[in-house]
């Protein structure tokens, strides 16, 4: 177990400074004017001062001794100290955040996880419980409907199916409205009566005991979360069910049977547990998932998250910010695989013992 | 063969092909169903008839409906038909021979050009797809914006050679660009499953007997490689990428609809939903915008998926390895 843990932590190292290499090549295509906002706020217009910048900042330096600035930080040539650098946090400007990268991330990041978390706990446990009945009632009624739901499900691009529930739900009906909150709860959460302690809006609300405040945010939640989990339900409907199918056909089952114990008690302690096991890491790796989907959930939902944020820089090729949403979300990626990893080996005695 | 004729009884996959072969008739007839204006620069830029910026209904004219800017919904969803396979089947392509030679090479000669190239697998893998995609998109697009791209180019080059018919010498065609970007985004970044099922193939079968056989009467590695370990390891590919397909033209609809893809009136159907992004509030009056085009993804990536899944269930286990 602790060599399997440790095997895993040796890599991750070679995989993060993977990651930034990757990253960096991606920057060094650039030129240096187009660099120059990794770390100035406001490219000036004038010829010289650019060419000041350039060589203030060192961007026309060798590739390997930019990147090491990049990462490390840079003497910054008036005060003589080391500032800025990846590790230290340093992603450079924004033009489209109109702030430091790392700033925006952090403004931008709670809605995202708010977003993430209301999803995950519906999509796990909605999924997993349906495939289980989908396996159990294996080519039945149940099970043919659930399989189509699911292809269609799979099928699906997130935006179309956010247009069509805003289409239906919103300009249609007018239940669920888009982005996070109604202006009259907007402008209660902004004034002084409301404390922010998580920048999260149905959380904080809890926390401030307004539960109109609360009902309000879920009400904004309901589409882009359903919109966010389709696709990744869909396939871990079928993930579960796959897994379930094998488990139920195993000899034990054959075993728990005959020594007479009732159906649901063998489905129950026996399959379940152990149908489960692959569905961790495909679940897991679901949930990392989430920030793929929550780009366009976003941005059809005109979300503030990072998602958005992403969409927006893109757009207006602003690769200084694209590269550091990347670059942060693929380290959020690389831990979430470790805790995956490590989740799979606590709970399949097989994986640890090889 | 077994596996057709198998891919032809199942009626998940039945559906799935007869889904495919609609839309390749689609595709092949698109001139005729929707035919090019004559004065058009491009038969894949949608035909505009006027420039009012509202939407307009389903009408004689436009059986599907005109978007924002009057661009013709029908025409762009006929059209959109060839993008889409155009694009899909490229990008499977590309990404199918840039798997199978990382995980060959991987499998085949182990040690440590098999270590390095899988933790560079895996730092490819590090990256969240979309993400990744889009990245890479932007930073493609500011490069070739600015006009030279030097060794870049020549991939786009080639890119657009395969999609396109376009030849080399040519400049590339603006219009062709940000498409050939997000192609490339999406290739960069989509080769690694391939890879790393392919290495695991041809690890489980370079032990086998049949192997060993034909090295033991001389066989050098590349025939060893290439006549008997490859063609094993090559129908879990084949699933994996008739299930990709749908995938890479998901992701290509997203990167459209974010502004990244096709451009503005370009014939691909993610493209033309991103109209409707500036109609939300009144989107149950224009759901035309949404629905046709939403419908023609639909269908398109649940065939593939069909064919694919179907193509799983069959080619399972109890195959791959009866084949020397």
């Amino acid at each position: 177990m602790f060599r399997y843990i440790v095997r895993r932590l040796l890599i991750m190292p070679i995989l993060l400074i993977g990651v930034t290499m990757l990253i960096f090549l991606m920057l060094s295509m650039l030129t240096p004017y187009e660099r120059a906002s990794l770390y100035v706020a406001d490219i000036p217009k004038r010829q010289g001062a650019i060419e000041g910048i350039i060589e203030k900042y060192g961007l026309d330096a060798p590739i390997p001794v930019q990147y090491w600035n990049w990462m490390v930080g840079r003497k910054d040539p008036d005060t003589g100290e080391i500032v800025g650098g990846v590790l230290r946090g340093d992603l450079g400007w924004s033009k489209v955040g109109k702030g430091s990268v790392a700033t925006v991330i952090g403004r931008r990041l709670p809605a995202t996880a708010e977003l993430a978390l209301w999803s995950a706990i519906p999509l796990i446990g909605l999924s997993v419980w349906m495939g289980i009945q989908a396996a159990v009632h294996h080519n039945k009624l149940p099970d043919q409907v659930l399989r189509v739901f699911a292809i269609i499900g799979w099928s699906i691009p997130t935006f179309v199916f956010g247009l069509l529930v805003l289409m239906i739900f919103y300009a249609r009906l007018g239940w669920f409205p888009p982005e996070r909150l109604s202006n009259w709860a907007m402008r209660l959460v902004q004034s002084g009566e409301f404390t922010r302690y998580t920048q999260m809006n149905s959380i904080d609300a809890l926390l401030n005991l307004r539960f109109d405040v609360f009902l309000d945010s879920l009400k904004h939640l309901v589409l882009p979360v359903v919109t966010l989990s389709v696709v990744s339900w869909a396939f871990l409907l079928r993930v579960t069910r796959t897994s379930m199918l094998d488990t139920l056909r195993e000899d034990y089952m054959t075993t728990a049977r005959a020594k007479g114990l009732a159906e649901a008690k063998v489905i129950r302690r026996h399959a379940v547990p152990n149908a489960l096991i692959p569905v961790i890491t495909v679940g897991g790796l679901t949930l990392i998932g989430l920030f793929n989907g929550v780009v366009i959930t976003e941005t059809v939902f005109n979300y503030p998250g990072m998602g958005s944020f992403l969409a927006e820089a893109a757009l207006a090729l602003d690769v200084v910010s694209v590269l550091g949403v990347t670059l942060f979300s693929s380290f959020v990626l690389i831990f979430g695989n470790l805790i995956v990893d490590v989740l799979y080996g606590v709970v399949d005695p097989r994986i640890r013992l090889e | 063969m077994k596996v057709i004729k198998r891919l032809l009884t199942n009626p998940t996959s039945l559906t799935g092909i007869i889904l495919l072969a609609i839309f390749i008739i689609i595709a092949i007839l698109a001139p005729q169903l929707a035919p090019v204006p004559e004065r058009s620069r491009d038969a894949y830029m949608i035909p505009r008839d006027g420039f009012s910026s509202t939407p307009a209904g389903p009408s004689d004219e436009h059986i599907f409906g005109t978007t924002e800017g009057q661009y013709d919904i029908y025409y762009g969803v006929i059209w959109g038909t060839r993008t889409a396979f155009r694009i899909g089947v490229v990008i499977t392509l590309f990404t199918t021979m840039i798997g199978l030679f990382v995980g060959a090479i991987s499998g085949f000669y182990g040690g440590w050009l098999d270590e390095i190239l899988m933790r560079i697998t895996e730092i490819f893998q590090a990256f969240p797809f979309l993400l990744a995609a889009i990245t890479l998109t932007s930073v493609l697009q500011t490069i070739y914006g600015r006009g030279e791209a030097g060794p870049l180019m020549f991939l786009a080059k080639l890119l657009a050679l395969v999609t396109f018919g376009q030849s080399p010498t040519a400049e590339i065609d603006p219009i062709q660009l940000q498409i050939l970007t997000g192609m490339l985004a999406i290739i960069i970044f989509g080769w690694m499953t391939y890879a790393r099922v392919i290495r695991g193939n041809i690890l489980a079968v370079k032990s086998f007997d049949y192997a060993l056989a034909a090295r033991t009467i001389g066989a050098r590695d590349m025939r060893i490689l290439f006549r008997h370990l490859l063609p094993n390891a090559v129908f879990p590919v084949l699933v994996i990428a008739s299930m990709n397909i749908g995938s890479y033209v998901l992701t290509f609809a997203a990167l459209s609809f974010l502004g990244l893809g096709a451009q503005r009136g370009y014939a691909d159907w993610g493209q033309m939903i991103s109209f409707a992004r500036n109609w939300v509030p009144s989107l149950a009056d224009h759901w035309y915008i949404v629905v046709y085009p939403g419908v023609a993804i639909v269908l398109f990536v649940l065939a593939w998926n069909l064919v694919g899944d179907a193509l799983r269930d069959i080619l399972d286990p109890r195959l791959t390895g009866s084949r020397a």
